[in-house]
C-alpha cells in the first residue's frame, strides 16, 4: 500500500498543484513543497519498514498490460526510493528561492516535476522489467519539459537531443525486452534467474543481443558512451534544481536498469561483463577529460556526472568478471562499491548543482571567467562547496573515497584472478586512477575559481563581495545540510552498514580496511595525479593571460560529427535517394505513364482496328439495312392489308392521282396512326431484342 | 433473429442514405438528427448481432453452384463490425460541426451513411463472393466522398482513387473466382488446403489476391492513392481512410489468408516471404516518406500506410500470435489514428492552415486539441499506458518468436519504422507547444479549440486509447480466441 502511495500519489499531486497554480501561485508553491515533504516522509517509513522486515514483494496491480505491473522492495530499492524522495524534497525547497524572479511556465514545470517523481519511484520500486519500462518511458517524456523550460535556442536544441536520445533509447530497450521475453518467457526480476537456468545453450546469443539492447537503452538515460551526447548539453540549460535531479537521480534510473538486469541475467556472462567494463572505462575517462576542458560551471558538473557514471559502470563490469572468475566475495564487495558510489554521487550532485544554482540565481552567469571570485567572503557557501570537492575527489574519510576505493579494489582483484587479461585490467586500473585525478583537478579548478581567485574586473569583485546574503535559510539548509552528509557517509560503520543493507549481505565489507596503506596509497596516487594535472595542465595550458580558455576543439563533438548528420542528412539522404529512385523510375511512371500509356495504346489499337469502325460504321449500317428492309416490308404489308380490307378508299383514291403517287400517299395515310404511336416503336425494338436474343441463344448455347 | 439484425444493419444505412437524397432536407438540424438516428439504430442492430451471435452463414442468393451471397457473424465479423459501429455515430457528430459551412451536405451525408452499410456488409459477408461485391460497392460509394470539394485536386484524387481501387479489385476478382471454384465456398477458419489441388498455381493466385485486396490496404507499389485522398473532408479521411476502407483491405486479407487458404499450408512458402517482405518494406519506407511530408494530413496518411503494413506484417506471419497482434493493431491503430486525424481536422478547421510549419505555436491557442494529439501521438509511437504499445509489443514478440529470417528482418524494419514514427509525430507536438524563438505564428491569432461536437468524439477515443492501453486483457483474450479459431 505504501509503495502504491509512493508511486501514484505524485500524479495526483501534479493535478492538484496544477489546479492550485491556476488560482494562486503562492498556494501552489506551498502545496508542491508540502507534497514532496509528504513523499519524503512516506519514503522514510518505507525505509524503516524494510530495515525491520527485510526485502518483500510489494503489491501488484493485476490486469494492467494483461500481465499486471508489480512492485517489490529490498534494501537497495528502499535506499533509492529514499534518495529519490530526498532529492525531490530538497530541490523543491531550493526551487522556492531559485524561481523567485523567473516565474514563466512554472505551473507546467511543477506538474511535470511531480509526475517525474512518481515515475522515478515507480522505476526504483519496480518488480519486473515491464513495470520498469513503463515508468522509464513516462519519466523520459515528463523530464523533457525541464530541459526545454527556458525555451532559449540552446535549450530547444538540447531538448531535441535529449528527446531523441530518450526515444531511440526507449525503442532499443523495447527491442531488448522483447528479445528477452521471447527467449526467457518472463520479465519478472524474481523469475529471470531460474528462467535463465532453464533455458538452453542455443538461446545464449539471443540473450546476449537482448542484453546489449537493454544496456544501450538504459545507458542512454545513464549517459553512457556512446549515447552520452545529450548529457553535457541538457544539464547546463535546465534550471539548476532540474539539473540536480537529472544528474542525481535520472541518470541513476538508467544505472538501476543496467544493474538489475546484470544481477539477474548477465552475472555469469563474461562477454557482457567486458562490454560493460570497456564502455564504462571510456565513459569514465571521456567525461573526466571533457570536464577538465570545460569553462562553464554547470557543464563541468555535467561532464563530471558522466565520468562518475563511468566509475559505477566499471564497478558493474568488474562485478560480472569477478563472478565469472568465481570470486563471489570480491564480486559482492565491488557491487557494494558501485551501489555506494551511486548514493554518494546522487548526494554530491544535489549539493553541487544547487550550489551552481546559487551562482545562477545571483549572477545569471555560468562562464567561469565571469563568475570568478563570487564566493570569496561567503563562508557557508564555501564550506559546502569544499565538502563537495573533497567528497567527490576521494579524499580519505569522505564518502567518495570509500566507494572509489572499493571499485579500485575490484579492478585489482580482477587483475589477480584473470591472469590472461591482467594487462588490460592494469591499463584500466591506471585509467581509473587518472580519471580520479581528473576529478580532483577539475573540482579544484572550480573551487579556486569561485572561492580563491579575484575577478579580473575589480568593479565586479566589489559587487560580488557585497552579495553576502546570496541564499536564504531554506537554500542554505539544502546546500550546506547536504554537504554535512559527506563526512558522515565516509565513516566505515556508516557505509559498511549501508553497503550491507543494499546488497543484502550484512558482512559484505567485513574484510575491507579503508585506512590500510594499500587503500590509502591508491587514493593518494589519484590525488597526486590530480594535483599535478591542476598545476601543469590547467594552470599552464588551459589558462591564457589569467583567463580560463576552452581548448576543446569545437568540432570534436560526437553529436555534430556523427549522430546529427546521420539522422538529419545521411539516413534521410539515403532514404530520399531510394524514395526518389523508386518514385521516379518505378512507381509513378509505372502507374501514370507506362501502365496507362500501354493501356491507352492498346485501347487505341483496338479502337482503330476494330471497335470504332464497328460501332461507327458496320453496326449502324447493318441496322440501317435491316431497318430499311423491315420498314419497306411492313409498309408493303400494311398497304397490302389496306388494299384487301378497305376497298372503297383505295377505289376513291384511284380516281384522283397517278399510280405511283397514289401508292405513296396511301401508305402515309395508312401508317400515320401507327407510326405516330410510340408503342409501335417500342414493339419493334422488343421484336428486335427478342430476335437478337434468339440468335444468341441458338448459336452460343 | 440473425437474419433480421444482419440484413437490417446492412440495409438500414443504405436505405437511409438513399432516403436522404430523396428528401433533400434543407435544415441542418433535421438532417443531423436523421443521420444520427439512422447511425445509432444501425449500431444498435450491429451490437444486437454481436451480443446474440455468433450466427451461422445465411445464404441469400447463389449462382453457379458455389458462388453465394451469404452473411454470417463470427469472431472477425464481431471485431470489425463492433469497431466500426462504435466509430460511425461519433464521427458523424464531428462531421456535423466540421461540415457546417460546406456545400452539398445532403450528398455528403447520404454517401457517408451508405458507406456505413457497405462496410458492415464487408464485415458480415460469409463468402469471398459477397466480400468482393461489397468491396466494389465500397469503392463506388466513397469516390464521391473523396471528390466532395470538387476542386481540381479533389477530382484528381478521386480519379486516382478510382483507378487504383477498381484495378485492384479486378485483380482480386481472379483470386475470388479461383478460390471459390477450387472448393472454398463459405469462410471457415483454417480454410482449404490447396496443396491437394494445385499448389503452385494457388500460390500465384494468393499473390494476386494479396495485391488485389492490398490496394485498399495500401501495400507498397499501390499506396499512392491514400496520401492523395487526404484532400477529402476530415471526417472522411479520419473514418474511411484511417479505419473503415483501409481496414477492409486488411480484413479481406485476413479472410483470404486464414479463412480461405490454410495458413499452415502457406507458411514457409516463397509467397509468404514475398508478401511479408513487401509489408516490412512498406512500413519502413512509408514512415520515411511521412517524415519527409510537409502537409499535416498527408503526413498522417503516410503514417496510416505504414501502420497498415504493421498489421499485414502480423497477419502474414501466419501464426496465431501473429494474427492476434495484427488484428489487435487493426483495432488499436484505428482508435489512435481516427483521433489524430480529427485533431488535425480541428486545427485545419479553426486556423485554415494545413501545413506542418504552420503549426508552430498553435498549441498555445488550442491546448486541448494538441494535448489530445500528443497523447494519441504517444500511442502511435508505442509508449506504454496507451493501446498502441500493447499491439506493438505483441507485433514485436510475434516477430521475435517466429524464428525465421523473414520474421527477424521484419522486426528490425518495425524498429526502424517505429523510430521514424516517433520523429514525425513528436515534431508536430513540439512545434505546437514549443515554437522556436520567433516562429510562433499564433501570437495574435484568435484561433481556439473547436466546439464540443468536435472535441467530444476525440475525447472519447482518447479515453478508449488509455482504457485499452491499461486493460488490454479482455480484448486481447477475445482476439486470441479469434486467432485460435474458437469463435
Amino acid at each position: 500500500m505504501l509503495i502504491l502511495i509512493l508511486v501514484f500519489a505524485p500524479f495526483l499531486f501534479a493535478a492538484l498543484s496544477y489546479a492550485a497554480g491556476k488560482k494562486k501561485e503562492s498556494l501552489r508553491d506551498h502545496l508542491v513543497l508540502f507534497f514532496t515533504m509528504a513523499e519524503l516522509f512516506a519514503a522514510v517509513v518505507l525505509f524503516v519498514t524494510v530495515i525491520r522486515n527485510g526485502a518483500a514483494a510489494g503489491p501488484g496491480i493485476g490486469r494492467v498490460f494483461t500481465a499486471g505491473i508489480s512492485f517489490t522492495t529490498d534494501g537497495f530499492r528502499a535506499v533509492y526510493a529514499l534518495v529519490t524522495a530526498l532529492m525531490w524534497a530538497f530541490t523543491t525547497w531550493f526551487s522556492m528561492e531559485y524561481f523567485r524572479e523567473e516565474r514563466r511556465g512554472l505551473n507546467h514545470y511543477y506538474a511535470f516535476v511531480l509526475m517525474t517523481l512518481g515515475a522515478t519511484e515507480g522505476v526504483m520500486l519496480s518488480g519486473d522489467l515491464m513495470t520498469t519500462f513503463l515508468f522509464f518511458e513516462i519519466l523520459s517524456l515528463t523530464s523533457f519539459t525541464w530541459v526545454i523550460h527556458e525555451e532559449t535556442p540552446g535549450a530547444v536544441r538540447a531538448a531535441y537531443t535529449y528527446l531523441f536520445v530518450a526515444v531511440i533509447g526507449g525503442l532499443v530497450l523495447f527491442m531488448g525486452l522483447v528479445l528477452l521475453q521471447s527467449s526467457l518467457g518472463t520479465l519478472s526480476f524474481g523469475e529471470l534467474k531460474s528462467a535463465l537456468e532453464a533455458s538452453g545453450e542455443g538461446q545464449r546469443g539471443r540473450i546476449l543481443a537482448a542484453g546489449v539492447c537493454i544496456l544501450l537503452g538504459f545507458g542512454a538515460k545513464a549517459g553512457m558512451f556512446p549515447v552520452h551526447i545529450w548529457l553535457p548539453k541538457a544539464h547546463p540549460v535546465a534550471p539548476s534544481p532540474g539539473s540536480a535531479l537529472l544528474s542525481g537521480v535520472l541518470t541513476k534510473v538508467g544505472i538501476y536498469g543496467i544493474l538489475m538486469t546484470t544481477l539477474q541475467v548477465f552475472a555469469g556472462d563474461e562477454t557482457f561483463g567486458w562490454i560493460v567494463l570497456i564502455l564504462g572505462t571510456v565513459t569514465m575517462f571521456l567525461g573526466a577529460l571533457l570536464a577538465l576542458f570545460s569553462v562553464n560551471l554547470k557543464r563541468t558538473l555535467a561532464c563530471s556526472s558522466m565520468s562518475q557514471i563511468g566509475f559505477i559502470l566499471v564497478g558493474t563490469g568488474m562485478m560480472v568478471l569477478l563472478t565469472c572468475a568465481g570470486d563471489m566475495e570480491g564480486a559482492a564487495e565491488t557491487l557494494g562499491g558501485a551501489m555506494l558510489h551511486m548514493v554518494n554521487h546522487s548526494m554530491l550532485k544535489l549539493c553541487l548543482f544547487c550550489a551552481a544554482g546559487v551562482v545562477v540565481m545571483n549572477l545569471h552567469e555560468l562562464e567561469l571567467n565571469k563568475i570568478r571570485g563570487f564566493g570569496r567572503n561567503k563562508l557557508l557557501f564555501k564550506a559546502a562547496f569544499f565538502l563537495g570537492l573533497v567528497g567527490i575527489s576521494g579524499v580519505p574519510l569522505f564518502n567518495g573515497y570509500a566507494s572509489k576505493t572499493l571499485l579500485h579494489e575490484g579492478i585489482v582483484m580482477g587483475a589477480e584472478h584473470l591472469a590472461g587479461c591482467a594487462g588490460i585490467l592494469h591499463a584500466i586500473e591506471w585509467i581509473f586512477l587518472i580519471s580520479g585525478g581528473c576529478t580532483f583537478a577539475y573540482m579544484l579548478k572550480l573551487f579556486i575559481c569561485l572561492f580563491v581567485e579575484k575577478n579580473e574586473d575589480p568593479e565586479k569583485q566589489k559587487r560580488y563581495d557585497g552579495m553576502t546574503a546570496c541564499m536564504n535559510a531554506g537554500s542554505s539548509i539544502v546546500v550546506f545540510g547536504t554537504s554535512l552528509l559527506f563526512p558522515v557517509l565516509g565513516q566505515k560503520p556508516v557505509f559498511g552498514w549501508l553497503a550491507g543493507f543494499m546488497t543484502g549481505e550484512r558482512e559484505v565489507l567485513h574484510h575491507f580496511r579503508p585506512l590500510s596503506w594499500e587503500c590509502i596509497s591508491g587514493g593518494l596516487i589519484s590525488l597526486g595525479i590530480g594535483a599535478f594535472l591542476y598545476l601543469v595542465l590547467i594552470r599552464r595550458v588551459l589558462m591564457k593571460d589569467g583567463r580560463y580558455v576552452n581548448l576543446w576543439p569545437e568540432k570534436l563533438d560526437l553529436e555534430d560529427l556523427l549522430y546529427r548528420p546521420l539522422l538529419t542528412r545521411w539516413l534521410p539522404g539515403a532514404g530520399g535517394a531510394v524514395a526518389r529512385f523508386l518514385d521516379g523510375f518505378f512507381t509513378r511512371p509505372f502507374f501514370t505513364r507506362d501502365l496507362f500509356s500501354c493501356l491507352k495504346g492498346l485501347a487505341r489499337f483496338l479502337e482503330g482496328l476494330f471497335t470504332l469502325p464497328l460501332f461507327t460504321k458496320w453496326i449502324p449500317l447493318c441496322f440501317a439495312v435491316i431497318g430499311r428492309a423491315l420498314e419497306t416490308s411492313v409498309d408493303a404489308f400494311v398497304v397490302l392489308m389496306r388494299r384487301t380490307m378497305v376497298r372503297e378508299k383505295t377505289a376513291a383514291g384511284k380516281k384522283s392521282a397517278g399510280a405511283g403517287q397514289k401508292l405513296l400517299r396511301t401508305t402515309e395515310e395508312a401508317l400515320s396512326p401507327v407510326v405516330g404511336n410510340f408503342s409501335f416503336a417500342l414493339m419493334l425494338s422488343c421484336i428486335g431484342i427478342v430476335v437478337i436474343l434468339g440468335v444468341l441463344v441458338l448459336f452460343i448455347l | 433473429m440473425g437474419n433480421i439484425v444482419i440484413l437490417g444493419s446492412i440495409l438500414l444505412p443504405i436505405l437511409g442514405g438513399v432516403l436522404l437524397f430523396g428528401m433533400n432536407l434543407q435544415s441542418d438540424r433535421a438532417r443531423n438528427w436523421f443521420c444520427e438516428c439512422v447511425a445509432c439504430v444501425t449500431t444498435f442492430f450491429v451490437w444486437a448481432a454481436i451480443l446474440t451471435g455468433p450466427y451461422e452463414a445465411v445464404t441469400v442468393y447463389s449462382f453457379a453452384r458455389s458462388f453465394t451471397v451469404s452473411f454470417h457473424v463470427d469472431g472477425m465479423s464481431m471485431m470489425f463490425a463492433g469497431m466500426v459501429s462504435l466509430m460511425w455515430p461519433l464521427v458523424l457528430l464531428y462531421a456535423f460541426e466540421y461540415m457546417e459551412h460546406a456545400r452539398h451536405k445532403n450528398g455528403f451525408f447520404g454517401f457517408f451513411l451508405m458507406t456505413y452499410g457497405v462496410t458492415l456488409g464487408i464485415a458480415f459477408s460469409a463468402s469471398m463472393t459477397t466480400l468482393y461485391v461489397f468491396f466494389e460497392m465500397l469503392t463506388l460509394v466513397t469516390i464521391p466522398l473523396v471528390s466532395h470539394y470538387q476542386d481540381h485536386e479533389s477530382m484528381y484524387a478521386g480519379r486516382i482513387y478510382a483507378a487504383y481501387t477498381i484495378g485492384g479489385a479486378a485483380v482480386a476478382l481472379i483470386a475470388v473466382v479461383m478460390t471459390t471454384m477450387q472448393g472454398s465456398s463459405l469462410f471457415s477458419f483454417g480454410g482449404v488446403d490447396y496443396r491437394n489441388v494445385s499448389a503452385g498455381l494457388m500460390q500465384w493466385i494468393y499473390l494476386l489476391g494479396f495485391f488485389g485486396f492490398g490496394v485498399k490496404a495500401a501495400v507498397f507499389p499501390l499506396y499512392r492513392w491514400l496520401p492523395l485522398a487526404s484532400v477529402a473532408p476530415t471526417p472522411v479521411t479520419a473514418l474511411l481512410h484511417a479505419v473503415a476502407v483501409v481496414n477492409s483491405g486488411v480484413f479481406a486479407i485476413v479472410r483470404l489468408t486464414y479463412y480461405t487458404y490454410s495458413p499452415d499450408a502457406l507458411r514457409g512458402t516463397w509467397v509468404q516471404a514475398v508478401c511479408l517482405l513487401t509489408a516490412a518494406f512498406t512500413l519502413t519506407y512509408e514512415a520515411v516518406l511521412g517524415v519527409r511530408e510537409r502537409h499535416f494530413k498527408k503526413r498522417l496518411a503516410y503514417s496510416t500506410v505504414s501502420n497498415l503494413s504493421y498489421m499485414l506484417f502480423g497477419i502474414l506471419l501466419m501464426s496465431p500470435v501473429g494474427m492476434t497482434a495484427g488484428v489487435a493493431h487493426m483495432l488499436f491503430h484505428g482508435i489512435t489514428k481516427i483521433s489524430l486525424f480529427m485533431c488535425a481536422g480541428a486545427f485545419m478547421h479553426s486556423t485554415g492552415n494545413s501545413y506542418i510549419y504552420e503549426i508552430n505555436g498553435a498549441g498555445k491557442r488550442m491546448p486541448v486539441t494538441f494535448a489530445l494529439f500528443t497523447l494519441n501521438g504517444f500511442s502511435l509511437m508505442g509508449i506504454p499506458l496507451f493501446c498502441g504499445f500493447v499491439s506493438k509489443w505483441n507485433l514485436f514478440t510475434a516477430g521475435a518468436s517466429d524464428g525465421t529470417w523473414v520474421g527477424l528482418t521484419g522486426m528490425v524494419c518495425l524498429a526502424v519504422g517505429a523510430f521514424f514514427c516517433a520523429i514525425y509525430t513528436m515534431s508536430i507536438s513540439i512545434r505546437a507547444f514549443f515554437p522556436f524563438g520567433g516562429t510562433d505564428r499564433y501570437r495574435t491569432s484568435t484561433a481556439s479549440d473547436p466546439g464540443a461536437l468536435m472535441l467530444a468524439p476525440i475525447l472519447v477515443f482518447t479515453a478508449a486509447d488509455l482504457l485499452f492501453g491499461l486493460f488490454p486483457g479482455p480484448v486481447m483474450t477475445f482476439i486470441g480466441n479469434i486467432a485460435s479459431g474458437l469463435i
